[in-house]
């Protein structure tokens, strides 16, 4: 205690004393440094590595993917206002038009099979194939990132319940599982959703696992630990923070798969015929009629987008570790 | 010597434990399959005259109660009898039956990408990580890109497209093999079109694992004689032990070629020496099987490359290029065995999903193989087939990944199995 007062006492002079004893210490003594000093140096490092963040961040590849991914979230959010159809006139019991007509003044991007407007479609279907991509892959990481820390964590007897479940989920063929419990909930769009989440969080579980044993080590956690915080606290606030980049790239990866897969299910005719999506406007298209358009569109959107969300992951990679070039 | 050992011992618990996990398997997918809300046997439902249906349900069992149900069916599996298809193009034939005629034209279509794949996507991958930012790179990667990220199925349907119309239509004489459609096949074989018997079959599989054990001991014997030291000299019972049990084994697998064929179009046409339907079958499982290359090649082509850069920056090849090693050997020797680690991992998980991968392809080129006849088991609710091409699919799955698992250990060799 006598030396901690000391020490106080001795810091309070040195704020007193002028500047050239100070700059004198700093030069001879190893490991001694200037609070102001140092506090300065702290900030402009952070603001630099920020901007080396974003200069990493800004190249063109990753720009464009943003664009692609930002102008189907925008035509998603403003369909009604884009085109003068509204849902009803776009799904089975109402037939407007003929079938695979030619791209004309009314229909500029002609029509489908059962005569829907493609582009109309096309715009309606953003809505919902940004949802099945997102929801999912949201659901998928989210749970992986709070189970695999707990997991880590806790360790015995949680981990071992845990591993345990995640093997029986890679051992079992999930495809087929998947198709099986879409016959048994009958094409419920959001249980659908659930049940693809519910399957990608053992991936996304054993990797957070992974990085959260990595981080468990260092010396900050064992430093809050004998600092006495709470299990909580040191869960959430000093080991999750640091596992989130590696999460966040995977959320991207994911974003594509997902997108494809819940596309490949549509295009078999799992999913409700009343809600529009770009993987049923492949499977209610054919490219050997007349108008080709009908079955390029959908298929292109799903491919700008899923490739726009692998660029936007490239992009994120380089900038949080510089030293992996992609 | 001590490591082989060890990989032995390794491999004998995998595979002990493999079973109960498929029987686990098993279970679910059979208590997920009788939930589901599909009525098997609606296609008997006929209202004039309902006691066929009655007849039907009662044959099949499927009047009993949920538990005899589960017991009568894991009494029957046990001894070879899967039970037979409820419905569907197959109908009322043993699922044994099914798998044996149905997995061949799935995997020789599969087979070649099999081997194709890896060594054009590494090959690849590491190109364009050598010469990064240049004409060669971002060509490969715009490519593995659209690869990756453009629905199969679509791109599928492109090919069918591009083959089936624009070369048919554009082209003066007349390009039309029938190769969009997978399912054409005009001629008839004169080959033996009859299913064996699954305990032949189990037989012949036994003798030629048997016949592999006698061509090991052989080669065993050899290295023995090579050596030529005095305590090995019984070197020659090794030999004549070898080829015994390969003469013993050989008979009965002529025997059972001769009467069953392989089922394999491919090797029977060469067996039985038709080139024609040799010819015909290629043509009609190409397209599906390039577009598996396309899709499959993109995934691996990318995860090669980013861990090719990852290895091009580290230090030990920094020391061999300042040693002087010729830069082809540092690509290939240094740098890619160690790329390879992780890319591994997904060719083999890649190959093992393979399988069931192939149920949009085989749905769109309507190829008669085994996804397809998944996919509509599991939209008919066919119980029996569901379960049989469940086990199957599982047995490819979990055999990669012990694959993978022996495969590390090849490729580096500081990984050690205890």
């Amino acid at each position: 205690m006598i030396k901690i007062e000391e020490e106080i006492a001795i810091n309070n002079e040195n704020k007193d004393k002028p500047k050239i004893l100070s700059l004198i210490k700093f030069y001879l003594l190893p490991g001694w440094r200037v609070t102001e000093f140092s506090e300065q140096e702290y900030e402009i490092e952070k603001i630099r590595s920020k901007r080396r963040f974003f200069r990493h961040l800004l190249t063109p590849l990753t720009i464009v993917g943003t664009i692609v991914i930002l102008s189907f979230v925008f035509m998603g959010i403003f369909v009604p206002w884009l085109t003068g159809y509204t849902l009803q006139e776009l799904v089975p019991p109402s037939i407007p038009g003929l079938p695979y007509k030619l791209p004309s003044p009314n229909h500029p991007l002609g029509t489908t099979r059962s005569g829907f407007d493609v582009l109309a479609r096309m715009l309606w279907g953003a809505r919902t194939s940004l949802l099945m991509a997102i929801l999912p892959t949201g659901l998928a990481v989210g749970g992986g990132l709070i189970l695999g820390v707990i997991s880590a964590y806790f360790g015995s007897k949680v981990d071992y319940i845990l591993m345990r479940i995640v093997d029986i989920i890679y051992s079992i063929p999930t495809l087929v599982i998947v198709l099986i419990l879409i016959q048994i909930l009958s094409l419920n769009l959001l249980e659908m959703l659930m049940i693809w989440g519910a399957f990608a969080i053992a991936g996304n579980l054993r990797f957070m696992r992974s990085l959260v044993l990595q981080i468990r080590e260092m010396l900050y956690v064992k430093a809050a630990k004998t600092g006495g915080a709470l299990k909580f606290k040191v869960m959430f606030s000093h080991i999750l923070p640091n596992a989130l980049p590696p999460m966040i790239l995977t959320f991207f990866g994911q974003m594509a798969v997902t997108m494809l897969g819940m596309a490949a299910l549509a295009f078999l005719g799992l999913v409700n015929a009343q809600i529009p999506n770009w993987g049923q406007d492949i499977a209610w298209s054919s490219i050997f009629e007349e108008n080709v358009l009908s079955f390029l569109i959908p298929g292109l959107c799903t491919g700008f987008f899923s490739i726009a969300a692998m660029l936007i992951g490239d992009g994120l990679r380089d900038a949080i570790d510089p030293r992996l070039k992609i | 010597m001590k490591k082989s050992t060890n990989m032995v011992k390794y491999l004998i618990k995998r595979i002990l434990m493999m079973i109960p996990m498929l029987f686990g398997v098993l279970v679910i997918t059979w208590i997920l399959s009788q939930a589901m809300a599909i009525n098997p046997l609606r296609s008997e439902i006929n209202l004039w005259d309902m006691q066929i249906y009655y007849n039907e349900m009662e044959r099949l069992g499927l009047n009993d109660p949920i538990y005899v149900q589960f017991f009568n069916y894991f009494r029957d599996f046990f001894t070879g009898n899967w039970g037979e298809s409820y419905s569907g193009r197959y109908e009322g034939w043993l699922v044994t039956d099914i798998i044996i005629s149905v997995l061949p034209r799935t995997l020789e279509m599969i087979l070649i990408p099999i081997f194709i794949i890896p060594i054009i996507a590494v090959k690849l991958g590491s190109t364009s990580a050598k010469n990064r930012k240049k004409k060669k790179d971002i060509m490969i990667r715009s490519v593995a890109l659209i690869g990756a990220g453009f629905p199969s199925f679509w791109i599928a349907i492109l090919l069918q497209y591009l083959f089936g119309r624009i070369l048919y239509e554009g082209t003066f004489f007349e390009f039309d093999m029938g190769i969009y459609k997978a399912n054409n096949v005009l001629l008839d074989p004169s080959f033996p079109d009859i299913i064996p018997p699954i305990s032949s079959l189990t037989m012949v599989v036994m003798l030629f694992f048997l016949m592999i054990g006698g061509f090991y001991l052989i080669f065993r014997g050899n290295k023995l004689r090579k050596r030529d030291e005095p305590s090995t000299r019984n070197y020659l019972l090794l030999i004549i032990l070898g080829m015994l049990i390969c003469f013993i084994g050989i008979v009965p697998i002529m025997i059972y070629l001769n009467t069953y064929g392989t089922k394999f179009r491919l090797l029977d046409s060469i067996i039985f020496n038709e080139p024609l339907y040799f010819w015909d079958t290629i043509g009609h499982f190409i397209l599906p099987a390039l577009s598996i290359t396309l899709v499959s090649l993109a995934a691996i082509t990318r995860q090669t490359r980013s861990s090719m850069l990852d290895v091009l920056n580290q230090d030990y090849i920094r020391t061999a290029r300042a040693k002087g090693v010729p830069e082809k050997e540092i690509i290939n020797k240094h740098a890619l065995r160690n790329a390879l680690i992780p890319t591994s991992t997904l060719i083999i998980v890649g190959i093992g999903s393979l399988l069931l991968g192939t149920i949009f392809i085989e749905y769109i080129f309507e190829y008669p193989g085994f996804g397809d006849t998944f996919f509509t088991s599991i939209m008919s609710g066919n119980i029996p087939l569901i379960n049989g091409c469940v086990m199957v699919a599982t047995i490819f799955l979990f055999s990669s990944n012990l694959i993978a698992d022996v495969m590390y250990t090849i490729i580096d060799p500081r990984i050690i199995y205890t």
